[in-house]
């Protein structure tokens, strides 16, 4: 049994208190699952165990005894192992060599990668995974490569496993599977210990759930609470609403139509986004989601026919379809959609800023742009309200909500987003999907690329199945199949 | 007014390190009171002499004189540093200064001793065509980064030499050759006409000209033009972040176009500045390099119009009064070093920019 006690931990440049006298207890062969929102500690208290972070005060005991983990070094030698969020793979070797990483099996002093391989090959097979330990890792899914990492946390055997989000960017499909795994761990002795946000695979899964909030366990709970109940753990006072209101509207015209349109990783893409609608993306991560929000947008080059309201539109490019009224919410938001080092007022003028009520003539018009900014940081709640703070200085859940305000803000008659939850809390995901429904309840054609299937299927009228460059499958709303869409993501079934 | 000095903290303080600094190296190889004394020789010759001019022979002239030289230089260094600070606003290094200053210097020498014009028309077309001259020899290198990637960096350079070696090795020896009058040899282009030469501002006193004051209104009116309106936004997010500039409809393409039109109009006024003002005809070898101060001055004075009036005044006085630390046996280039020391540490603005938010913090 491993026992964390009155583990204090502060962090960051400000000294913030991201370990506030935090005391849990891990039983062998449990799962444990702990869930929060971003910056509830949870990644902290989890590297403090693996010896990444050093706390300020508190002690931890493996079976009784007091130990220091001055580096993870120390915490595998318990018998520790974690899967971190981010990948830690080496994309140019081999699984075998990943896997092997830091304690290569030798032979007078020579690296012996046969036995290396049937070592690995092994440690997959217990597992029930059927992976090719020769196999470059650059070549594998991303589904695929978390089982790497699991394979090379438990390689070396370990008594207590931590997994960090491990089903971010993973199908449904591989979800169960990684979760039956982990079950069969759990089974066999091996604590199982799960950080996530996702609440519903929290309650399919785990046996005890910790729910964390500024730093501090709030609440210790059975696998019986409600998601209800979780969740108003979770976020504190905040009720959230299950289900978003979906205004009966009719189904609008074709705002923009793509006829067989061929680009860098799409193959004759054809769509039509709505007034009105919400057109969800479905897909596993790199089957050119991107690139077709690219060619929406106006960033990409393509071949093929890209109307607008019916029209054929020669040569479309980001202003052009600014002008039109074409909106975006890009993925990478700080480097496409904020420019850190202006203020929150100038990031707001971005895009419009030659038109009222940003500008009057050539000239800047200041105190109509604050006067909007003003407004527009209040109705959309980003915090601080402060036109002239840097938006560089925002979280980054108000950073998206500068981003949904600016884009959302004007009338749009369409709007092209891209993960616009991702790395969000879920406050500020609730507000910001609030924002895409109302947008389309007001008539706007939403667009909406995101590898999070339940969120797409959350918000979507109409889901279109992106795979290997090509739409696979739609499914409108009232007849989404999880498992037939999630067969398509994979490429194992056409709708 | 404490959020701008804030901003100018590393600016003044590597200024002032690097006076310190430079001061050391006297005292290590010629002695304390050397240097001393040097140092007092440069404050004298760049702010005027005011011990002479508070004894009893003093004149005006004992302070109009190395004020007028401190100006003269300081405005040619606000010119092509504001022309490097202008590509800098959209993320390009403009290396080429020199090069557009030349370009523009050689116009500005052709056409005030070809044409004969009346007095303010002739200074106007002058300076309008040297302008245009330095414009376009910076479109060159804005083409080549739009249409097919070429690093600024690299053409710039070359186009340096380029129009180093056209002006000297070529019109300088042919067409614009002067044509030698009586025994007298003549090197460089012919005298430009009375009625192109720039008026002075302070009679015989000083060599301070008109092309101060036009250093000054162009430094304003950028000012304004970048804080004030649209199009200088444009150029910020385009040089703070294209990607972002790309989402939201932004011609990066034109914004990397005028600016870089921009630049080169700036170092070529200066050119027409220098020829007008001081050096009356572009001589066999133009000495000074001035366009590549700018990049100095673009860098210490923050990319900022202010910033960039506020080095160029610093650097053109100690240029100035530099010449009369020779006196006590220092190189008259002494004011490069600090120059150069000053722009080092500059460039580790990361590390003052962390010393003076902690404390602020």
């Amino acid at each position: 049994m491993i026992s964390l006690e009155h583990i204090t931990k502060r962090c960051g440049p400000t000294l913030t208190l991201a370990l506030d006298d935090v005391s849990l207890s891990i039983n062998p062969g449990e799962r444990l699952a702990i869930v929060g929102e971003n910056g509830a500690g949870k990644s902290t208290l989890m590297n403090v165990l693996f010896g990444l972070y050093q706390p300020d005060a508190g002690t931890i005991s493996v079976s009784g005894k007091n130990l220091k983990f001055k580096t993870p070094l120390d915490a595998r030698a318990q018998g520790i192992a974690m899967v971190q969020q981010h990948f830690t793979l080496v994309p140019n070797l081999s699984v075998t060599e990943n896997v092997i990483l830091g304690h290569e099996p030798r032979r007078f002093g020579f690296l012996n990668l046969k036995q290396a391989a049937e070592e690995v090959t092994a440690t997959a097979k217990k597992l029930g995974f059927a992976v090719d330990v020769h196999a470059r890792v650059s070549d594998l899914t991303v589904g695929t490569q978390q089982k790497i990492e699991i394979i090379k946390a438990l390689h070396t055997g370990a008594s207590t496993v931590i997994l960090d989000e491990p089903t971010a960017v993973l199908t449904p499909q591989e979800s169960n599977e990684l979760y039956a795994v982990m079950r069969a761990l759990s089974e066999s002795g091996v604590a199982v210990v799960l950080i996530t946000h996702k609440l519903r695979e929290v309650l399919a899964f785990a046996q005890r759930i910790a729910v964390m909030r500024r730093g501090k366990i709030v609440a210790e709970h059975s696998a019986s609470v409600s998601e209800s109940a979780l969740a108003k753990d979770l976020t504190g006072d905040t009720v959230l609403a299950a289900e978003l209101p979906r205004a009966q509207i009719p189904v609008g015209d074709i705002r923009i139509e793509l006829k067989s349109v061929i680009a860098e990783k799409l193959q004759h893409i054809s769509l039509k986004a709505r007034a009105g609608e919400i057109l969800g993306i479905a897909g596993v991560d790199g089957n050119g989601q991107r690139e077709l929000a690219e060619v929406l947008t106006g960033l990409r080059d393509f071949t093929g026919e890209f109307r607008w309201d019916g029209a054929v539109l020669e040569r479309p490019n980001a202003q052009k379809l600014r002008e039109l009224g074409v909106r975006h919410i890009p993925e990478d938001r700080l480097r496409r959609a904020i420019v850190s080092d202006l203020s929150l007022e100038e990031n707001l003028s971005l895009g419009r800023q030659s038109k009222a009520p940003f500008a009057r003539g050539a000239f800047i018009d200041a105190s109509e742009r604050r006067g909007f900014a003003i407004r527009t940081l209040k109705d959309h709640d980003v915090r601080p309200p402060e036109p002239e703070f840097r938006a560089g200085s925002l979280s980054g859940g108000n950073q998206q909500k500068l981003v949904v305000a600016r884009e959302l803000s004007g009338q749009p008659k369409v709007v092209i987003v891209v993960q616009p939850t991702r790395g969000l809390d879920i406050a500020a995901t609730w507000a910001v999907r609030q924002k895409l429904m109302q947008a389309r309840n007001a008539g706007c054609a939403v667009v909406l690329v995101s590898l999070d299937l339940d969120e797409v299927l959350a918000l979507s009228d109409r889901v279109a199945v992106m795979y290997a460059g090509k739409i696979t499958a739609e499914f409108n709303r009232g007849t989404f199949d999880e498992a037939a869409i999630g067969r398509c993501m994979l490429g194992v079934a056409n709708g | 007014m404490g959020k701008a000095l804030r901003a100018m903290m590393p600016s003044i303080a590597s200024v002032v390190l690097a006076l310190v600094l430079s001061f050391f190296i006297i005292v290590s190889t010629r002695g304390l009171s050397d240097a001393f004394n040097a140092y007092l020789a440069m404050l004298w010759g760049s702010i005027g002499d005011w011990p002479k001019f508070l004894s009893d022979e003093g004149t005006a002239a004992a302070l109009l004189r190395p004020l007028g030289e401190s100006g003269t230089k300081a405005a040619l260094l606000i010119l092509t540093g504001l022309s490097v600070a202008s590509a800098f606003r959209v993320g390009l290094f403009n290396i080429g200064a020199q090069g557009q200053l030349l370009v523009g210097a050689i116009v500005a020498a052709w056409l005030g001793s070809a044409l004969s014009l009346p007095a303010p028309i002739h200074i106007a077309v002058c300076v309008l065509a040297a302008s245009l001259a330095g414009a376009l020899y910076a479109l060159i290198p804005a083409l080549l980064k739009v249409k097919r990637g070429v690093h600024e960096v690299i053409s710039t350079i070359m186009l340096n030499w380029v129009a180093v070696r056209l002006i000297e090795n070529w019109l300088l020896l042919g067409p614009l050759k002067a044509t030698a009058s009586g025994d007298n040899s003549i090197s460089g282009t012919a005298q430009i006409h009375a009625s192109a030469e720039l008026p002075r501002l302070m009679g015989d006193g000083s060599r301070l000209n008109l092309g101060a004051v036009l250093a000054v209104i162009v430094a304003i009116v950028f000012w304004v033009f970048l804080a004030r309106t649209v199009r200088g936004f444009e150029w910020k997010v385009v040089g703070l972040a294209p990607e972002a500039a790309k989402s939201s409809g932004l011609n990066t393409s034109r914004a990397i176009i005028e600016s870089m039109l921009v630049a080169g109009a700036c170092a070529g006024l200066a050119g027409a500045v220098l020829i007008l003002g001081t050096e009356l005809k572009y001589p066999a070898t133009l000495s000074g390099t001035w366009g590549f101060d700018g990049i100095s001055m673009a860098l210490i004075g923050q990319g900022h119009p202010l910033g960039v009036i506020f080095s160029a005044l610093t650097f053109g006085a100690l240029t100035a009064g530099g010449t009369r630390m020779q006196l006590f046996g220092v190189h008259k280039s002494f004011p490069e070093l600090i120059q150069g020391i000053a722009l080092l540490l500059m460039a580790a603005r990361v590390v003052w920019a962390r010393i003076f938010s902690r404390r602020n913090a």
